[in-house]
C-alpha cells in the first residue's frame, strides 16, 4: 500500500540545503508529491500515531473511527479487552466498513455496506454474500481463498489511557519510541482516569507540519500569543524549559509557577486572581489549582509525527493532527477531565476552556499564523526557513527562547525521507 | 408579521413580548455583524451562558466547546481580547436567522430556539459558509425589554475553520 506510486523518488525531489536541520526548504510546505512519500515513510513508517482513548472504546465491540495520515483506521474493542486497529477498507471494492465516528458492533464483526463482505475483529475474512451463487448460479469461483485476503492491521499500544497505532513492524515498541522522559509527562499529566468534555475540530489551511512545528516551537508563544501577557497574567509563571527524548524526536516545553505568586491568593486550594491586578473584568476565567506536585502550569507536548498533550492550567486535553493534502490540515482537540474530578474542578476546566482551540483567548492564533506563513511563502518556494533559534542542535534546553524541538522534528523528517 | 412564534397555542405569547424577543434576537446578530462587538454583551443578563459547542457534543450531554462565558463580564473581555489582544486577519460575519420557535414558558423565561447561517468574508473578499446550526435561548423580559440569559450556539458541523475569533 502505497501513496507514492508514479511520483519521482523522494531524494530527486527534495535536495536538503548544505547547513542540515537549520533550513529547511519551503517546498516541502506544498509540494504534492512530497506529501505523498510523507504517506509512505512518516505516517506509514515506523511511527507511532495517536488514535483514541481507551476509554472511547470501553466495552467489547466498540469502536471509534479516525485517520492514520489520510488511511481511514478502526480502532476496536476486543471481546478479551485489548484494542485492534484495523484499515477501514473492504479488499473486496476498497469501500470502508465504518462509516461514523463510533458505534459499536453487538456481534464482534465488521461488515461491509456494499456487498456485506464480513470479517472478524482481527481483520480475517469470514463471509462473503452469495458466496456459492443463488440457486447454484454465480457466486465466486471454487479457487477462492477467502484466507488470502484480509483486512490490513495495525500494530496497538496503549499508555495512559491512549491508543496509539502503527503500520510498521520497524516501530520500535512504543514505550521506547517515546522514551523515559515522554512516557513519565504522559503518566504525570494524565494521573486519572480520563473523561471526554468536549471535542471539536480546527481546520488549518496550511501543511501539516507547519502546526507540528508550531506546537514545538518555544519561541513564538510569548511574542504572537498576546493574551497573558496583555492582561498581566505571566506573573503566574516564570522558570521554563525544554526537554526532549534522547533521539530530540519528542518534544516538551513547560513553565513552573512562580516561588512568588504575585498578587494572586490561595482560597480553599484554588488559586484565585484578584479582581484589582488583572485587566480582565471576570478573572475567574484564571481561576485554577495546582494540580500537578511538580508546579508545572502549562506544558506542551509534542509526539512525532502529529500528537499534542496539553496542560495550559487546569485544561488538559489532546490534539491530533490529520494532514488534509498538502495545504491543508486539521487538528482535533479533545478536552478532558478526569473520573476523579470534583465538580468546582471540571467547572474550572470548563472555564479555562476558552484559552484553548480555534475560539482560545490564548492559542486562536496558531490557527492562522500557519496560514500567514503558507501565503508568505507560496510565490516564492525557492527559498529556505532558517532556524537558529538556541543554536544549531538538538537536545533539551533550560530555556523557551529556542527552536530545538523544531530542528529535532526535522532531524527525524529526514531520517524517515532518507534526505 | 412576527418571526417569533410559539411552538404551541398554549404558550403565551402578547404581541409586545414577540416584540421584545424578535428585537433582542435581531439586536444579537447585527452588534456582531456590524462590527459594533461592544453592543452585543449588554443584550445578555449579568449572570448569563454563552457557548458554542458542536452538535455532536451537544447530543452526548457535553457542557461545552469552542467558548464557554457565564457572565457578562466574561463576554466583555472577550470584546477587549477581539478590540486588541488577538490577532488574526480582518474578517466579517454575516448572519441570516430563521423564524423564532418558543418552545417553553417556565418561571418567565421564554426558551427558544432559532436556525441560523453564517457566511464570513476576508479582507481579501474570500466567502465561506463558516458555520450552520441553531441557537437554544433562555429569554427574560423587563420592563418590556428581553435580555438573553443563555444562548447556546449548536453548530452542526464539528469543525471550525481556522479559528472562532468572534462570536457565532
Amino acid at each position: 500500500m502505497s501513496q507514492a506510486v508514479g511520483t519521482r523518488p523522494i531524494r530527486q525531489m527534495l535536495a536538503w540545503p548544505k547547513e542540515g536541520i537549520t533550513r529547511v526548504p519551503l517546498h516541502v510546505f506544498s509540494d504534492p508529491d512530497i506529501y505523498k512519500w510523507e504517506q509512505d515513510l512518516i505516517f506509514r513508517g515506523p511511527t507511532w500515531s495517536f488514535l483514541c482513548l481507551e476509554s472511547e472504546i470501553a466495552n467489547p465491540g466498540d469502536y471509534i473511527t479516525t485517520k492514520v495520515g489520510d488511511t481511514s483506521v478502526i480502532a476496536i474493542r476486543t471481546p478479551e479487552g485489548g484494542v485492534n486497529a484495523l484499515v477501514n477498507k473492504c479488499v473486496h471494492k476498497g469501500s470502508i466498513l465504518c462509516y461514523d465516528p463510533a458505534g459499536h458492533r453487538k456481534h464482534h464483526d465488521l461488515v461491509c455496506p456494499y456487498h456485506n463482505w464480513v470479517y472478524d475483529l482481527e481483520g480475517k475474512l469470514n463471509a462473503i454474500a452469495f458466496e456459492r451463487g443463488i440457486q447454484k448460479k454465480g457466486g465466486m469461483p471454487e479457487d477462492f481463498r477467502k484466507e488470502e485476503h484480509r483486512l490490513k492491521r495495525l500494530r496497538v499500544e496503549t499508555i495512559s489511557g491512549l491508543v496509539f497505532a502503527s503500520f510498521s513492524p520497524a516501530a520500535p515498541p512504543l514505550a521506547e519510541y517515546l522514551g523515559p522522559v515522554m512516557v513519565q509527562h504522559m503518566t504525570r499529566t494524565l494521573h486519572g482516569k480520563p473523561k471526554i468534555l468536549g471535542r471539536y475540530s480546527q481546520v488549518m489551511q496550511n501543511n501539516w507540519k507547519l502546526y507540528v512545528e508550531n506546537s514545538r516551537d518555544n519561541y513564538h508563544p510569548s511574542l504572537l500569543h498576546a493574551f497573558f501577557s496583555t492582561f498581566k497574567l505571566n506573573r503566574l509563571s516564570a522558570e521554563g524549559g525544554t526537554l526532549q527524548d534522547e533521539l530530540s524526536r519528542h518534544h516538551i516545553t513547560f513553565t513552573k509557577r512562580h516561588t512568588d505568586a504575585g498578587d494572586a491568593f490561595y482560597d480553599t486550594g484554588m488559586l484565585r486572581a484578584m479582581k484589582t491586578d488583572y485587566g480582565l473584568k471576570d478573572p475567574s476565567l484564571i481561576d485554577q489549582w495546582m494540580e500537578y506536585e511538580d508546579q508545572i502550569t502549562n506544558s506542551i507536548q509534542s509526539i512525532f509525527p502529529g500528537f499534542v498533550l496539553q496542560q495550559i492550567l487546569n485544561s488538559i486535553g489532546t490534539r491530533q493532527v490529520i494532514p488534509l493534502g498538502a495545504n491543508k490540515c486539521e487538528l482535533v482537540w479533545t478536552l478532558l477531565g478526569f473520573e476523579e474530578d470534583t465538580e468546582e474542578q471540571t467547572y474550572v476546566r470548563m472555564k479555562q476552556s476558552n484559552l484553548v482551540g480555534p475560539g482560545g483567548l490564548v492559542s486562536m492564533e496558531d490557527g492562522a499564523i500557519g496560514s500567514f506563513v503558507e501565503k508568505g511563502i507560496r510565490g516564492d518556494l525557492d527559498g529556505v526557513a532558517v532556524i537558529e533559534m538556541g543554536g544549531k542542535g538538538v537536545g533539551g534546553m533550560a530555556t523557551r527562547a529556542t527552536e530545538t524541538s523544531v530542528r529535532g522534528f526535522w532531524k527525524f523528517y529526514r531520517e524517515l525521507l532518507d534526505v | 408579521m412576527s418571526n417569533v412564534v410559539t411552538r404551541d397555542a398554549a404558550i403565551p405569547l402578547s404581541p409586545e413580548q414577540a416584540g421584545a424577543i424578535g428585537r433582542l434576537l435581531v439586536a444579537a446578530i447585527h452588534a456582531i455583524d456590524d462590527g459594533r462587538f461592544e453592543d452585543w454583551p449588554p443584550l445578555f443578563t449579568e449572570k448569563c451562558l454563552y457557548r458554542i459547542l458542536t452538535r455532536t457534543d451537544h447530543q452526548a450531554g457535553r457542557q461545552f466547546g469552542v467558548w464557554f462565558c457565564d457572565t457578562r463580564a466574561m463576554l466583555e473581555d472577550r470584546v477587549s481580547s477581539i478590540r486588541s489582544v488577538n490577532v488574526f486577519e480582518p474578517h466579517v460575519y454575516r448572519h441570516v436567522l430563521g423564524p423564532t420557535e418558543i418552545t417553553g414558558l417556565l418561571d418567565g423565561v421564554y426558551s427558544a430556539q432559532t436556525n441560523y447561517m453564517l457566511v464570513r468574508t476576508m479582507y481579501d473578499g474570500d466567502m465561506t459558509l463558516f458555520s450552520a446550526g441553531r441557537y437554544l435561548d433562555e429569554i427574560v423580559i423587563e420592563s418590556g425589554r428581553a435580555a438573553l440569559r443563555s444562548r447556546t450556539v449548536v453548530t452542526d458541523s464539528v469543525r471550525y475553520d481556522t479559528m472562532v475569533a468572534l462570536p457565532i
